[in-house]
């Protein structure tokens, strides 16, 4: 039971940097996009072909991770922006199934639906973090958490932040304020695909093996969600939303009712809360962090 | 607040009302089952899982384990995703204490779930991840189905040299199942000198073939194979036979599931395919089959088959385990486990490689109408197939 | 078997996809029109009306094959179509209406919220096996110059080019099409002017759900039915509605053939795999959207300040 709340953590930390990715793309732009899943992907595949296959050392393969995530993360970006609300919701879900199709096609780089196994494990200083220790790992993912949330949370406080802000307010008015919209909105989809990345390199190194099957769009439409529910627009929040979401979908198996209800109970059970939670505070459990101008959450025709 | 308050309250007391329900009896042991229970896949956990709750439900009417332990399986859902998979795992290893673990259904979650229970000194045998390395993985890994290695060979050399092939055609699904029979078979059948002329492929809950098909007509083979699980097999024979396609198909063991006769309706006939033996449709096949489909309601398939007779071996090892040590010893468990010789499964006498491979042969059938009927058993030693009498 | 009839094929093939894709988008484009979001559930709704057609239909079909085969076929039909209707209202009633003046966000996940729990029901209720819905009619194939056509084909390609004409008489002529343009162009002025917005929304859900319906049950003839039928072909159609110039009816049907031809001529004369093609959809979707970023149809939204 204990291992299995520590297990739950990681898949929380996993989640929450590619939360806090989205959070800056969806909460501070206002962009609908929906690609996690695809730079997830990109970043698990990274890391495992270049440790699998090159022998390359993990922390090697992090940054370049978060750096082949963001180049696609400016490859998609560039054209896609010009995208309006669920045109670049549709346009970007189809970015991270064209990320899935070809890595489940891509036989002599990918393995193709074998996937690639036989990861080799992080180490650090000599010390092995194995993923069966669980307590190391967490460590180990939470301070990438941390390192995030304290490096973006400053962004979203700063210039840029304010930027971003504006735009998401009213586009218009922000380009006429001198603001270069086009170029702010690429900056937070490559810092938002960076951040995927690097919780993929992660994943990888917890499951110890990649499939193309684990990044299915689900993935992006759950860290979506992880992003409203716990409130967009503030980082401290959407981490709490992948915690809670994380909780939810593990709920059954920790208190040992996943093999007492049918398992379709617990998708069924996900499903109600999503739209309880959404008729009761579409705002997000914390709602966005106060500290400009009055908010237009509720206004209908806004693009988020 | 307060409501979210009174909400986290509730979710907590709810959370620890099974903890005090979790009594520690001395009557049970537990199993563990990981495959697919919801989601696209969610058929083949469904259909495999219930074989083995067949098994454990007719061994608890005899009174269970040593005649007074019941055998309790815990089934967790890992939605076809390494993630869920290992998350089922954890929960069967450390919270419900599993002795031995049946599953996972698919190749990508075995080989997660693989790794940790080796780790964790629990073993695991998997009644169908067909992929040739899950075994490498370790000393606790083992399976009741055939790998694609040999059914592969077993195909190749048969259709070239039996059914006298010589151009094949293959379409087949980019899963990890399809595509190891697509290439055990294709390395095989051009040992012998044949040639694949076309290999085209679909993509996972794809339900229109006829491209493919057509393409395939095209470059004229002798015969198409199609290495798929039931659903789409089904469908490529129906739309084959719309397409007014005569070529034959040939196929593999996801054809051994009934369920394509409810299909593909009358489109089955003259198909050839490699699938498990069934000792000449003996006659505790023919009760398996029988008993399954009164308890559950359809048929059982080739894998539920193997979860059938995977839970059995594992009976009969518990016993062995625990009237020697008088307890439940994962590690006692895996050692007898490994050592079982001959067991008279369903699936035919069951024994288990250096590996932890099953010693397999493969059968081989034909369909009559809505009916497969029996050919001959057969195996590839050193590159030649071989028939077993 | 000679390359122009393989071609003639291929098209044909490509025009079936297609119309299957168009079928369903059609519904998607309706509720979309007038609601300006992703009803997620589109496809669940789809599947959950198969099922009612398949059980309708072998509850009233009777032993041999004959003229009340065909008849039980359409009474199946619409006994699915209006259980959709009612099951899209109410779901719009409970989980959209309290959303209408929330983030645009909001509506999309509730909508993911509801496909989640009508998959996962349809699971726990009706089994995970894929059900065999049999044809009404002889499905043999007829052949003009050694290319196949079935009437299966015939038949959905005729669906959809009916359908698609009624409703484009309904939504342009119409008191209750002329009220949903209106409610889809501005729902405060239309209710100002005396139009019910909310029964006209509700009256949109039913009939794009039981479009969803008629789409499910036409095509389970061929796919069968199962829980997850209405998945990824719902998101292929969706991608359809959104290429044609979503809320444009013509534009769904235009979307969806263009989509089957593309998918079908991408690998059949292309050579490329065809494992790659959702990505030849996903490509010409965003090339498309780059081009003209309202759809092939679709108009163009003038950016007010």
């Amino acid at each position: 039971m204990f291992n299995f709340i520590l297990l739950i953590l990681i898949y929380t930390a996993i989640f929450a940097l590619m939360a806090i990715g989205q959070n800056l793309i969806t909460g501070y732009v206002g962009l609908l996009s929906l690609t996690q899943a695809g730079f997830f992907a990109i970043g698990s595949y990274v890391t495992a072909i270049l440790s699998v296959t090159y022998g390359w050392n993990f922390w090697l393969t992090v940054p370049m991770a978060a750096l082949i995530s963001s180049f696609f993360g400016l490859l998609i970006g560039l054209p896609t922006l010009r995208l309006k609300g669920d045109y670049l919701a549709i346009a970007t879900l189809g970015f991270g199934e064209i990320v899935r199709n070809i890595l489940n096609n891509w036989d002599s780089l990918t393995n193709g639906p074998m996937g690639i196994q036989r990861i080799p494990m992080i180490s650090l200083f000599g010390i092995q973090i194995s993923p069966y220790k669980k307590w190391g790992f967490l460590v180990l993912v939470w301070i990438f958490v941390l390192v995030a949330y304290f490096l973006f949370d400053r962004l979203a406080k700063s210039r840029l932040g304010r930027a971003l802000e504006a735009i998401r307010e009213d586009e218009i008015a922000a380009s006429s304020m001198g603001i270069n919209v086009t170029r702010y909105k690429v900056w937070a989809f490559i810092l938002g695909a960076a951040v995927a990345g690097v919780a993929g390199s992660l994943q990888a190194e917890f499951i110890l093996s990649v499939t193309p099957g684990a990044f299915t769009f689900m993935v992006s439409i759950m860290v979506l969600c992880m992003v409203v529910l716990g409130g967009m627009g503030n980082f401290k929040a959407v981490i709490l939303g992948a915690f809670i979401i994380q909780f939810i979908s593990y709920f059954p198996q920790l208190v040992g009712l996943s093999n007492v209800i049918p398992p379709q109970f617990k998708q069924i059970l996900f499903g109600l809360i999503l739209v309880v939670m959404m008729i009761w505070r579409p705002q997000g459990i914390l709602g966005r962090e106060k500290r400009s101008a009055p908010r237009r959450l509720f206004r209908s025709g806004g693009d988020v | 607040m307060k409501k979210v308050l009174i909400a986290t309250l509730l979710i907590l007391v709810v959370s620890i009302i099974p903890i005090f329900a979790q009594g520690a009896s001395e009557s049970s042991v537990k199993l563990g089952f990981i495959g697919p229970m919801t989601g696209d896949y969610g058929n083949y956990g469904n259909l495999i899982s219930k074989g083995a709750l067949l098994a454990i439900e007719q061994k608890n009417a005899k009174g269970g384990i040593a005649g007074k332990i019941q055998i309790e399986l815990i089934v967790e859902d890992s939605e076809g995703d390494p993630q869920k998979g290992l998350a089922g795992i954890e929960k069967l290893a450390s919270s419900d204490k599993i002795v031995a673990l049946i599953g996972p259904v698919f190749t990508g979650v075995a080989f997660a779930v693989g790794e940790r229970v080796q780790n964790e000194g629990i073993m695991m045998v998997t009644p169908s991840g067909t992929h040739k390395d899950i075994t490498d993985i370790g000393n606790y890994v083992f399976r009741t189905v055939a790998s694609d290695g040999l059914q592969g060979d077993v195909s190749g050399h048969y259709f070239y040299e039996k059914l006298g092939i010589r151009k094949l055609g293959v379409l087949y699904v980019k899963n990890d199942y399809s595509q190891g029979l697509y290439e055990g078979t294709k390395a095989s059948f051009e040992s012998r000198g044949g040639v694949v002329t076309i290999a085209e492929t679909a993509q996972i809950g794809d339900k229109d073939f006829k491209t493919q098909l057509t393409k395939i007509r095209a470059s004229n083979p002798d015969a198409i194979y199609i290495p798929n699980y039931t659903a789409e097999m089904a469908q490529i024979l129906e739309q084959a036979t719309q397409l007014g396609i005569k070529i034959p198909f040939l196929s593999s063991d996801g054809f051994s599931n009934p369920e394509i006769y409810d299909l593909a309706g009358d489109y089955t006939d003259g198909v050839i395919y490699v699938g498990p033996t069934q000792v000449k449709e003996s006659s505790d096949y023919k009760k398996f089959v029988a008993d399954y489909t009164a308890k559950w309601g359809f048929a059982p398939d080739s894998f539920a088959t193997n979860a059938f007779d995977a839970a059995n071996i594992l009976f009969e090892t518990l016993e062995k385990v625990y009237a020697k040590n008088g307890k439940f010893d994962r590690k006692a468990i895996r050692d007898t486990f490994a050592a079982t010789k001959d067991f008279p499964g369903v699936t035919g006498t069951v024994n288990f490689a250096e590996n932890g491979d099953l010693v397999a042969y493969q059968g081989v059938y034909k369909v009559e109408g809505k009916t497969p009927k029996y050919i001959g058993t057969y195996t590839v030693v050193d590159g030649e197939l071989i028939e077993i009498k | 078997m000679g390359s122009i009839a393989e071609f003639f094929q291929h098209l044909m093939n490509g025009l079936t996809l297609g119309g299957i894709y168009a079928l369903i988008a059609l519904g998607y484009t309706m509720v979309y029109g007038i609601l300006k979001f992703i009803n997620f559930a589109h496809g669940d709704i789809l599947m959950v009306g198969s099922y009612i057609g398949l059980f309708t239909f072998d509850a009233i079909r009777g032993q041999t094959m004959g003229p009340w085969t065909v008849i039980a076929f359409f009474i199946a039909m619409l006994a699915g179509m209006l259980f959709s209707a009612g099951l899209g209202m109410a779901i719009e009633r409970i989980a959209y209406k309290p959303l209408r003046r929330a983030t645009r966000l909001a509506p999309l996940l509730s909508a993911i919220g509801v496909s989640f729990i009508l998959s996962n029901m349809a699971a726990w209720m009706w089994g995970t096996k894929s059900r065999k819905l049999d044809y009404p009619f002889d499905n043999s194939p007829i052949y003009l110059k050694g290319v196949s056509i079935t009437p299966h084909q015939i038949l959905i390609l005729a669906v959809v080019i009916v359908m698609m004409v009624a409703l484009k008489l309904f939504v342009d002529r119409s008191r209750i099409g002329k009220a949903m343009r209106a409610t889809s162009l501005d729902q405060d002025t239309a209710k100002l002017m005396g139009i019910k917005a909310d029964k006209i929304i509700a009256i949109t859900f039913a009939i794009g759900s039981a479009l969803a319906a008629t789409a499910g049950f036409l095509i389970a003839l061929e796919i069968k039915v199962y829980p997850s039928m209405g998945t990824m072909t719902g998101l292929k159609a969706f991608v359809a509605a959104v290429v044609g110039g979503i809320g444009n009816i013509s534009g769904a049907m235009l979307g969806g053939i263009l989509l089957g031809l593309l998918e079908t001529f991408g690998v059949a004369l292309l050579g490329i795999p065809y494992g790659l093609r959702d990505t030849i959809a996903f490509v010409a979707l965003i090339i498309i959207l780059l081009v003209k970023p309202e759809g092939l149809l679709g108009k163009a939204e003038k950016e007010k300040v």
